[in-house]
């Protein structure tokens, strides 16, 4: 049981630790002030809540948050492949894009675990959907502002958006052993919580025209294996600068 | 008897260039009620020498805030624990609030954002030299954090008895916030200290090549500095520089011996009869040549700024509204 | 010239040859007045001001430049140019000129004398 409750419990914290990650590589970087800080604030959110779900199995006996984040090899990783996406060339399109459908799949998993029937996490579930009350003011302000503003901005999301599709789609990649994890009641399936997020976001893409279809089978080929520990050709590079400090030193405290 | 100050960014140009002659009457009101204590707020009358000197201040700190974002936030993404990492966001982060908040603080006197980034991405505007030195190691941002945060926070506590309202109000909330700043870098450096013999010797590295840039910190010395009789008069500069930096030595000094590092300055002592630090000439010329913009990071820093607000451009204008029309904030 | 910092590292060689011209005037939006209510029952305060595309984007930012550590209950955003203040000229305005006495409590501070004094006096006429 506790190695299914890893499986599940990983995939959510792996996510939110590299979004997270991504996130905070624009603090000082933003397209404004006001906008940085913002944004810097989602970044800390979303690494906080990373910790609070590997604490979880931390206090079932297993490793620590920082032996999680710090200490892991690549393929021990569960996260999906679109929080691991490079900031390529600092499009902030890119960036709201991210944050928007990551963010609408975040508070639908949230919300479906509150209903779970593992209180640990249920609880923390609750708790987070506070702060992703804010994320999602956030990304939804944003996306719907700029997709009727300029040509060039709607022009910037459509190709985030294309970009991203197949990425954000794979959010929902049923986890190994999902039958199972499902059958605890821990969290419904994959495919049923991919309904409720297209629900939340189709009206404001549809309207936006930035609505695409769902991705063909060979354009998500390449994509398969995340939650198993297949990882994107763009994580040893992230992995190894996230650990750069920490790996020099082992077991030094910082 | 209400009223809106709109000041084009051209006039504050031309004060520059011209003298001012000030009315007497007015300028003897304004000055005795800085003598009793009182702040300035935006919409007064203000001697125009006041006005451009405090932009210049104002601006400059600003500058410094967003710039200071960059040497730290180089280890963003290289933070060794949970705890560190969301604290060194949260600090940068709070380096970009603090631009933000003395942005808006000159503002009202006048001068607008634009203007301001506009006159720090060509050079003609300053900002700290300190953000001009390589954070080249994670000790290098424990460094930063608890001395360069030292020497701000002595700084700007000072500047917050100014005379200036908008000023002294987004500095009484920057003080608090740094004083986090100055706990995590404490904090972190004390981990470092009480750490294995690499993470100590990281540690001694950083400090030596930070102590020159942070005696720097605070200004040339008092008989090199430009005259300033009535910048103190009308308290915008509250305390010279020598002062702050010997504040800073009394406090600092006797904590880093603590923690058993060497200061890489074999002549640093207080003397016992003035109660006053002397130290090795921490090489002025160096200085002069860094804010000349030959330090090691000028470029970069530069180049930084300008590809972040090139970047967000087109974002901006998206947003911007066509009947959007400038108005000088109030705080 | 190669960055120390990894996000940097990521934008060259671009960072170097990306051309930038000057901002334009207003290009960092207009901005808008932030008042935070601390408490419920408490009045919203002013605290600072903030750069916005629109009143809705406002709110969004101020959250968390004004309100991500302080307790608060409710933001509120005014555009700055809603506001009309009274001049610095124009402080006499709250200055009374004369004796103003009569509405404030302090006004009133000789009430229990006079009744004491009668007391006296009764008490000095049943003595007689």
């Amino acid at each position: 049981m506790i190695e299914r409750l890893e499986t599940l419990v990983l995939s959510l914290a792996d996510d939110e630790l590299i979004i997270g990650h991504r996130h905070a590589e624009w603090i000082g970087l933003g397209p404004i002030l006001e906008e940085d800080i913002a944004f810097a604030s989602i970044a800390q959110d979303e690494t906080g809540h990373a910790q609070a779900y590997y604490q979880i199995l931390t206090d079932l006996g297993l490793r620590t948050p920082d032996e999680y984040a710090f200490q892991r090899k690549a393929s021990e990783f569960r996260c999906a492949h679109l929080v691991e996406l490079p900031n390529f060339d600092y499009d902030y399109a890119l960036a709201l894009m991210r944050h928007y459908l990551y963010d609408a799949a975040e508070q639908i998993k949230l919300q479906a675990l509150r209903e779970g029937s593992y209180d640990p996490l249920a609880g923390l579930a609750d708790r987070l959907l506070r702060e992703e009350k804010y994320h999602w003011l956030h990304a939804t302000t944003w996306i719907k502002r700029l997709a009727y503003s300029t040509e060039e901005a709607y022009l910037r999301l459509k190709s985030a958006i294309d970009q991203l599709w197949p990425y954000a789609w794979m959010l929902f990649e049923p986890l190994p052993e999902e039958a199972e994890i499902v059958e605890a009641g821990w969290i419904p399936p994959s495919s049923v919580l991919r309904e409720r997020w297209l629900e939340l976001i189709q009206p404001t893409l549809i309207s936006a025209n930035l609505f695409p279809p769902p991705p063909a089978s060979e354009t998500l080929l390449p994509l398969q294996g995340a939650r198993k520990g297949l990882r994107s050709p763009y994580f040893d590079e992230l992995l190894q600068e996230m650990t750069e400090v920490s790996s020099s030193e082992p077991g030094a405290e910082w | 008897m209400y009223g809106n100050l709109v000041i084009r960014p051209e006039d504050i140009e031309n004060w520059g260039k011209k003298v001012h002659e000030e009315d007497p009457e007015k300028l003897a009101e304004f000055e005795a009620r800085i003598e009793r204590g009182e702040k300035i707020e935006p919409q007064d009358w203000m001697p125009f020498e006041y006005r451009r000197q405090l932009i210049r201040l104002i601006e400059q700190h600003a500058h410094s805030e967003i710039i200071g974002a960059l040497p730290e936030g180089t280890w963003i993404t290289r933070a060794p624990t949970f705890r560190r990492k969301l604290a060194l966001m949260a600090k940068v982060q709070d380096e970009v609030g603090h631009a933000q908040l003395l942005y808006s603080a000159a503002e009202t006197l006048g001068k607008p954002r634009e203007a301001m980034i506009n006159d720090l991405l060509s050079g003609k505007s300053k900002y700290s030299n300190v953000f001009n030195y390589p954070a080249k190691t994670w000790a290098d941002t424990a460094i930063i954090a608890w001395l360069v945060d030292a020497g701000a926070i002595i700084n700007q506590t000072t500047n917050s008895k100014g005379s200036y309202g908008p000023y002294v109000r987004a500095l009484e909330r920057i003080c608090w916030e740094e004083s986090f700043h100055l706990k995590y870098g404490y904090d972190s450096v004390v981990y470092l200290a009480t750490g294995t013999p690499k993470q100590r010797a990281l540690l001694q590295d950083a400090l030596n090549r930070w102590w020159r840039p942070i005696m720097h910190f605070f200004g040339p010395p008092d008989n090199l500095s430009v005259h300033t009789e009535k910048l103190v008069k009308w308290k915008v500069k509250l305390a010279t520089n020598d002062e702050m930096r010997q504040q800073f030595l009394d406090m600092y000094v006797p904590k880093i011996w603590e923690l058993g590092l060497t200061i890489p300055d074999p002549n640093l002592r207080k003397n016992p009869e003035t109660g006053r630090w002397e130290y090795s000439d921490p090489n002025w010329d160096e200085f002069w040549q860094v804010i000349n913009g030959n330090g090691p990071c000028n470029k970069e820093r530069i180049a930084v700024r300008r590809f972040a607000e090139e970047k967000g451009r087109w974002v901006r204008r998206a947003l911007l509204e066509s009947q959007a029309r400038y108005v000088t904030p109030l705080a | 010239m190669s960055s120390l910092d990894p996000r940097i590292r990521r934008a060259e060689p671009e960072l170097w040859t990306l051309s930038t011209p000057p901002l334009d005037s207003l290009e960092h939006w207009p901005t808008y007045e932030v008042f935070v209510q601390r408490m419920r029952g408490g009045h919203a305060q002013h605290v600072g001001s903030l750069h916005a595309p629109n009143p809705e984007m406002a709110l969004v930012l101020a959250k968390e430049q004004y309100a991500r550590r302080s307790q608060c209950v409710a933001l509120w955003v005014v555009p700055t140019e809603a506001i009309l203040w009274t001049s610095p000229a124009d402080e006499d305005l709250f200055q009374p000129a004369v004796d103003k006495s009569y509405r404030e409590p302090q006004g009133y501070l000789n009430t229990r004398e006079r009744l004491e004094k009668y007391r006296d006096r009764l008490q000095a006429t049943s003595h007689d």
